[in-house]
Formats: structure tokens, sequence, C-alpha cells
């Protein structure tokens, strides 16, 4: 069973990122992994990869813990900007649970995609689980999309939220099924409450709202069958070589292939290369252990290209060094000889 | 034709059967014969069969497997045992679909064979006299009423003939009902009699032995 042995065998895809290089369809990349593995650091240095052959890159945090400004060493806000040394590299970072507050302050006066529902309606609507995340997602893809950028990179927050927007679609038209089923059958009644034009309190207006949350549904699913397009989108793991961290990348890539988004890219990350003869205790046996689910990782995933990038000794901050940080994605790196 | 009378007996034995039994019980021993015959859904019940026992299987390995040891075979298992899930869950919702028609179609089926069938032949042949009794037996009321609803007076009506019938068999049933109760707990308290008859002895004789042990000391305290 557990005989695979760690080296490039004929079957196994290459251990480089160099197949989303060349992938010229693709608009959208998610990186996404547990927090702490170096999603950020995975993401930037793909991204700093993809400006080189690309015409413009954006790169989006969407994790509420932004890191994009610590990672370059530059203050990025809610409009993309471009990043110093570069031409065709920008950055940007939203929070989703600040946006639907914007969105709901920006309803109240009147417009943004939830203006026109009165509040009792909003805090209805917003009840919906996940529609926060989808509402600022469909707002950023719009701002997105009349930019001209050949290629997003997202940085998604750790696993779990992550996606659960995709789900979306379905949520939001059972519910609009029920309201529409109830606004049928209680209709009259309610038209003989709120008066002949259907309007709700606070001035907001029964077909109106219908008519709004219709539209929203349909831009995100859209962005769906954007996202479910493997031409267009494709979602690159990042993972440590340690038991949680598998757990949780299994059941990412389970959940990513039960929504139909492609993904065929692992970083495995951290991993420790000590040099040979090297008395370092901690070292050595870490390195035992990273080897033993290294093996499991090749095993499993035998149709991924598997990217594996060591712990280096200095934090990977700034151009220069995520530059060269960046490399290693495209170049497999070589570990010193006659180690472990 | 048999005779009549034994037709309704056998009716009335019949509804008192199948009350008994429970329409449930007899609805599921029928899916299950419906399932074996090849029949559009023994393909599915089959299938479903089968993937029972492979689920169970796989589980088993699964939590033989170590996760921590074994990640990439847990991993594939795990994936096996979802999909095997899932699978099972959409062919019982399959399965379930077509059960339900399948039960209402023999719970009318058992109706009109029983409690339609008793009220056709009631209504028919209300008539007609299941048989006379001598005259003079009962008393004129008692003769109108044996003979009612509608049964010329001095005979036995079908109505009070299917009624007798149903009276007996409950008597009959439960009777041997009792009987059999009996005898099962009769034949329990002989077989615990039997099983203890050892014990009792030993019971004893540890006392014995025990008292016969601590008296001594119990007198040398005292």
């Amino acid at each position: 069973m557990s005989t695979a042995v760690v080296n490039t065998d004929d079957d196994q895809l290459e251990p480089t990122l160099q197949s989303i290089l060349d992938q010229k369809t693709l608009r959208w990349i998610f990186v996404g992994g547990k927090g702490g593995v170096g999603k950020t650091t995975t993401s930037c240095s793909l991204a700093i990869q993809l400006a080189k052959v690309r015409r413009s890159v954006l790169l989006i945090s969407t994790d509420p813990a932004h890191n994009l400004s610590d990672a370059f060493s530059q203050k990025f806000g809610k409009e993309a900007r471009l990043i110093d040394g570069f031409t065709n590299l920008s950055a940007m970072e939203i929070d989703p649970n600040g946006s639907i507050q914007e969105l709901m302050g920006q309803a109240e006066e009147g417009e943004g995609p939830a203006a026109g529902m009165g509040g009792m309606m909003q805090d209805l609507a917003f009840a919906i689980p996940g529609i926060d995340e989808a509402m600022s997602f469909a707002e950023v893809l719009k701002q997105v999309k009349s930019l001209s950028y050949e290629t997003i990179i997202f940085d998604t927050a750790p696993t779990g939220h992550t996606l659960r927007f995709l789900q979306f679609p379905t949520v939001l038209e059972k519910a609009l099924a029920k309201i529409s089923q109830l606004s049928s059958q209680f209709g009259p009644m309610l038209n003989g409450l709120l008066g002949a034009n259907g309007s709700l309190p606070n001035g907001a207006n029964l077909g109106e709202m219908m008519e709004k949350l219709e539209g929203l549904r349909e831009t995100i699913g859209e962005v769906n069958t954007q996202f479910k397009d493997e031409n267009l989108t494709t979602f690159v793991c990042v993972c440590i070589p340690e038991f949680l961290s598998l757990y949780e990348t299994e059941r990412m890539i389970q959940e990513l292939a039960s929504y139909n988004i492609d993904t065929h890219c692992i970083v495995v990350n951290q991993l420790l290369f000590p040099i040979a003869g090297s008395n370092c205790e901690q070292c050595n046996s870490r390195r035992k252990m990273q080897k033993k689910y290294l093996e499991q990782i090749e095993e499993l995933y035998d149709e991924f290209n598997v990217v594996k990038m060591p712990l280096l000794v200095e934090e990977v901050r700034g151009k220069e060094r995520l530059e060269k940080f960046s490399e290693m994605l495209i170049t497999p790196y070589v570990p010193p000889a006659g180690g472990l | 034709m048999p005779s009549l009378l034994v037709v309704v007996f056998i009716l009335q034995l019949t509804i008192h059967l199948v009350n008994t039994v429970g329409a449930a019980t007899i609805n599921n021993i029928l899916w299950n014969i419906y399932n074996r015959l090849p029949t559009p859904t023994s393909k599915a019940a089959a299938e479903q069969r089968d993937l029972k026992k492979q689920f169970l299987k796989v589980r088993t390995e699964l939590n033989a497997t170590s996760s921590q040891d074994n990640f990439a075979k847990w991993a594939k298992l795990r994936r096996q045992h979802d999909k095997l899930v899932e699978q099972v869950e959409a062919n019982k919702k399959l399965l379930d679909g077509t059960k339900s028609t399948f039960d209402s179609a023999i719970s009318a089926l058992r109706w009109l064979g029983t409690n339609g069938l008793r009220m056709l032949i009631q209504f028919w042949f209300q008539k007609q006299p299941m048989f006379w009794i001598p005259k003079g037996w009962v008393p004129y009321y008692a003769e109108w009423l044996l003979s009612f609803p509608r049964a010329p007076v001095g005979s036995i009506s079908i109505q009070v003939w299917a009624l007798a019938c149903g009276a007996i068999i409950l008597l009959i049933s439960d009777a041997l009902g009792a009987a059999v109760a009996l005898a099962m707990g009769t034949g329990k308290a002989t077989q615990d009699e039997k099983n203890n008859g050892g014990q009792p002895m030993k019971m004893e004789g540890e006392k014995v032995t025990a008292e016969s042990r601590t008296s001594p000391k119990a007198k040398k305290e005292l």
C-alpha cells in the first residue's frame, strides 16, 4: 500500500504551477487553505509570476485579517491600487463583513442594490444565510468586470466560509419560491392591509423588493456559472504537511468537487530540509513526520500538480523576497543533497 | 361455488387475520415479495441491498483505519464512504416514491378484497335466508331480529350470520392466544425451575458453609 516513493515518477504531474501560467483562458484564481499555511504568500507569489506572462493581474484579499498590506509593506484599500515596483499588478482588500454594513448604509440613503427595501424587509432579506458574502462578492465582481484585468487572484479567508456563497442561488431560489407562494396566498389580504399598490411599511414595495432579490439571484447565478467553468476558474489549495491541514485540504477538495469547481494544484508549504549531518533534533524529527504526510499526499493526489515549497529562514515579506520565493513555484526547489 | 355460509365465515376469518397481523406488516411483506419478483423496482431494491452491504463494509474498514497513520488510505475510504452514502440516499428516495404508490394500491386492493367484498356480498344476498330455524324456537321479536334487516322472518340473515362468525372467531382467537400464552408461561416456569434446580441446593450449601464458617467466629466474638 504505502510504497509510494518520494520522487517524480513518469505518471506524476510536474510539481509546479506552470500549468496555471500556461492556461491563458483562466480569469479567476482562488487560493485557499487553513489559516496560517501561507495562503497570502502563495497568492502574492503566484500573482508576481502571473504578472510576468499576463497583460494585467489583480490580487484581491477577502480575508478579514488583511495580509496583503503586510506582505508588500504597502497600504491597500477597497480600490485597486498598483503595487510599488510593478506596472501590471494591482491589489485590493475587501471585507465581506464590512461591506454588508455598507450596503445597509447605502440602502438607507436610497442607493445600492439593497435600496428600496424597507428596514424590516432589509432585515429579513439579510437573514438569508450567506447573503452578506454573496452580495459583497457580487459587488466586487461587478466592479472588477468593469475594470479590464486579465486575471484576478483571490486570496480567500481560511477554509470554512470561503465558498459558502456558491450554494447561495439555491438557497435564494428556495426563499424566493416561499415568498412568492406566501404573497400569492396572502396577497389579497396583504393588499387589503397595505393598500392597492402593495407598499410595505417604510415606503417599500413588495413587488419591487421581489424584483431586487430576483436580480441579485441572477447576478450571483451568472458568477456561479463562471466559477464552475474550468476554463475560467481554478482553485489552488495551500497546505502544510500536517494532519489537520491535510484533513482540511481533503475536505475542501471534496467540497469543491461537489460545487463543480476545478482544482488541480496543491501547494505544500513550509517543508523542512535539514542539511546532511544536521544535529537539529526538531528539524530531523519534523522532517520525518513531514515526509510521511508527503508520501500520503503523493499517493492520494496523483492527479494534482503538487508543488513543494521549503520553509525559509526568513519571513517572506517585501517585493524582492516574494519574487525570489515565487521562482520556486515554477522551478522546483532542489533540497540540499544528502539530507534526510 | 361453495356454500355462502362458508364464504362468509372465511371472509370474516380473513378480515380478522389481517387486523391482527396489521396492515403495515402485510404491506412490507408484500413489498419484499414484489421486489424479489422481476418487477421494475426489483433492480433498484437489489442495488439498495448491495449498496447497504458495501456501505457497512466500507464503514467498518474506515473505522479500522487510522486517519493519522494512513491518511491516503483513510481519505480514499472516506471518499468511497461519502459516495456510497449519497447513492444510498438517492436510491432510497427513488424506492420510497414507488413504495408509497405500491402501499396505497395494496391498501385499496386489500380493502376491496375484505371489507368491500363483505359489503358487496351482504348487499347482494341481503334478502336470501342463510338457513331456517325451526318454528317456535325463539319468540317472534327474536326471529325478527335474527332475520334483520331484510331476510324473511324465521330465517337467519347474512348480516347476522357474519356477526356470529365474527364473534366466534374473536372468541376462539382470544382463547387460542390465552392458551398459547399460558402454555409458554408455564413452559418458561418449568424451565426456570429446571435451571434453578441445582442452584438453590448450591445456594443452600453455600449458606450452610457460610453459616458454619461464620458462626464459630460469631460465637467467639460473643
